[in-house]
């Protein structure tokens, strides 16, 4: 496909979506809506921020009410999101198993369309190489793979995928049938190994390091693109009986994520909590969804002040290991 | 697809204060079907929540076998809490549930029972004692060790003369007082003063701090890590196994618990 087509995909698309994609704000590649798409250009990059607020928005409206009435607001909004790399489809693809049962979630990617492109690797990333293959374990409608002269590689991986690419007039495309997001062979080794590491090193020192180093700002967890804990609180309005019930993001760094009502905390220290974090992400969600729960995407490295690395984490996991202190 | 987050509305039918911060709801639900279909486990919890002050975890405190309402013992706390107590008879409240598995059921009937309880601890026994009194044919031998700071603090003391026909009900109260003539000591003295019914299967509720000393004793006792039952308490807010906040050892309170036995709670790091 030519970047030409590219412009006049969005530009067809523009008409009933909105679409957000990447944009160079500063220094910075945030997800900005695009206003006009015959002059948007995908780069090769990685953005800041992944597109998860659009999937799990950080603060979200479950009901709103009226005395006793709980309403639902209908999420009807049309979007296009462009500019995924495919790690980040990858945490989307987790993100989907997740909220399986979770109405807010299947109405909200009901209404979009993703279009998610190869990366190039960056100096924090540390995904396994992107193959050809791996994408019928993704869920994309559209997928562009980099090639020379600005020029793509493109697949659908849905129907509306190929419902629009055709209505466009796109077609070199190559269908990929979504086959689970569970490879057969399953779980990863490297993954495997992972999960062991961590499981077996609850009590060693490297939790206890992390515990002093860590300030608790919550950076790493906002730009994870697996990371979807929540609370849910009321929100009253001024209007007597009113207000509405709100799902916002949880921060598992916070002291008073494991606080129950007369100030009890299960998760006391620090490093009680980045364990919680490491466990969630590489023993809890491959045991719970046979995937990684971390991506490799390299962002919780970008972000954090402490200069917490978790790819150091694990080289020192396997000294541990080599020197059987684990 | 259903909803996960959408609540059933139920009436407060009855308002009972048990103590000077502790009430005993009665509720019923709106929609005569909700009611009718009402099944759950004694041991099992459910979702309240109170529009503007949010939701919170609660056992059930009646039985399954009272089919015109539920009731849930409750203490005031914080935000729910205070807008509850806030209510009266024929307001109404949101209810999700029932979450969460029980106490293990499938063995009711085949063993004896010794209930441990320790303060606020018996509000997810009662079901489980309500049960014993509306259907003793369903169970053997039931014992209940209930313990409390002082007598003032001792909860449903109204019902243990009913209790008693069905059920050995030991009391204890950490101090002496004066009024108070039944046993003196924390609730582990009372394995040193009454005699056990035969091989129970031990069910134990209350602070995390009587955890510690109880299992100590039941070690001491030689009591199988199998046959003891512990109900933990954690944050919650989704009760599905989604927000995370509940997490011990690996395990969701909200899902796999609230009930584990001490075989699990052994693998389960700091989950007492
Ligand atoms: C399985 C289970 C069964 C329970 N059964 C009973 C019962 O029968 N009677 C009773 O009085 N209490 C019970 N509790 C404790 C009860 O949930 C808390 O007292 C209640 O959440 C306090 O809410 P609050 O808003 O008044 O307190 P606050 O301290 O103002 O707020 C606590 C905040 O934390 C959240 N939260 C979630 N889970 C908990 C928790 N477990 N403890 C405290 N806060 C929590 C609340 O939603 C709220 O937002 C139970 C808890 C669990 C986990
Ligand atoms: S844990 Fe770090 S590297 Fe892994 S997906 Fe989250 S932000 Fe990316
Ligand atoms: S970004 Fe770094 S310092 Fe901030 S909470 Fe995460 S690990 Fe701790
Ligand atoms: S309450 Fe949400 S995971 Fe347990």
């Amino acid at each position: 496909m030519k970047p030409q087509q590219l412009k006049k995909l969005l530009v067809y698309l523009s008409k009933d979506y909105t679409i957000f994609g990447p944009e160079k704000v500063g220094d910075r590649l945030l997800i900005r809506e695009i206003k006009d798409a015959k002059k948007f250009k995908l780069v090769n990059k990685k953005p800041f921020y992944s597109h998860k607020e659009f999937l799990i928005p950080s603060s979200q409206t479950l009901f709103n009410y009226d005395k006793n009435k709980l309403l639902k607001p209908r999420i009807k909004r049309k979007q296009v999101l462009i500019g995924i790399p495919v790690y980040d489809l990858k945490a989307f693809t987790l993100l989907h198993e997740v909220f399986e049962k979770d109405v807010y979630f299947q109405e909200i990617i009901r209404n979009i369309i993703l279009i998610g492109h190869s990366p190039v690797p960056e100096e924090t990333t540390f995904y396994e190489d992107y193959e050809e293959h791996i994408l019928e374990h993704l869920r994309f409608d559209i997928f562009l793979e980099f090639k020379p002269k600005g020029e793509f590689r493109v697949f659908t991986g849905s129907e509306d995928g190929q419902r629009i690419l055709e209505k466009v007039g796109i077609k070199d495309y190559e269908h990929v049938e979504y086959a689970g997001a569970v490879p057969e062979e399953g779980l990863a080794i490297t993954e495997k190994i992972k999960q062991k590491l961590v499981k077996s090193s609850k009590n060693t020192k490297i939790w206890k390091e992390l515990n002093k180093r860590c300030i608790v700002c919550g950076k790493c967890v906002i730009s994870c693109p697996t990371c979807f804990c929540f609370n849910i609180d009321d929100e009253p309005a001024f209007e007597k009986n009113q207000g509405s019930r709100i799902r916002d993001w949880g921060v598992c760094f916070y002291e008073e994520f494991s606080e129950v009502a007369g100030g009890e905390k299960f998760l006391k220290t620090i490093g009680d909590r980045i364990y919680n974090w490491y466990d969630h992400k590489f023993v809890r969600i491959p045991n719970e969804y046979t995937l990684p729960g971390c991506v490799g995407c390299g962002r919780c490295i970008e972000v954090c002040p402490a200069n917490i690395d978790l790819r150091k984490t694990f080289r020192d996991l396997k000294k541990l290991l080599k020197s059987k202190k684990l | 697809m259903k909803n996960i987050y959408q609540t059933k509305l139920a009436k407060i039918i009855d308002i009972k204060k048990e103590a000077e911060d502790i009430k005993l709801f009665t509720f019923k639900f709106v929609n005569k079907k909700d009611q009718t279909r009402l099944d759950f486990t004694p041991g099992q919890y459910f979702i309240l929540s109170v529009l503007g002050f949010g939701e919170a975890p609660f056992a059930y405190s009646s039985s399954p076998e009272e089919k015109d309402y539920f009731q849930v013992c409750i203490q005031e706390k914080g935000t729910l809490t205070s807008g509850l107590f806030k209510l009266k008879k024929g307001d109404k409240v949101g209810i999700r549930g029932p979450y969460g598995n029980g106490w293990p059921k499938e063995i009711f009937s085949k063993r004896n029972l010794l209930l441990v309880g320790g303060g606020l601890g018996l509000f997810p026994l009662r079901p489980l004692i309500r049960s014993v009194v509306l259907a003793p044919q369903k169970f053997k031998k039931v014992q209940i060790f209930y313990g409390s700071r002082c007598p003032e603090l001792l909860l449903f003391k109204k019902e243990y003369k009913l209790w008693q026909r069905y059920t050995d009900l030991c009391l204890t109260c950490d101090r002496r007082s004066r009024g108070w003539k039944g046993r003196v000591g924390v609730i582990t003295t009372l394995f040193d003063k009454v005699k056990l019914v035969e091989d129970p299967v031990v069910l134990v509720c209350g602070p995390p701090i009587m955890y510690k000393f109880v299992i100590q004793k039941l070690k001491e006792l030689k009591f199988k890590d199998k046959d003891v039952y512990l109900s933990l308490e954690r944050r919650m807010y989704c009760g599905v196994g989604t927000c995370q906040h509940c997490v011990v050892g690996g395990k969701y309170v909200c899902k796999d618990g609230p009930v584990f036995s001490y075989k699990e709670i052994k693998e389960m790091p700091q989950a007492i």
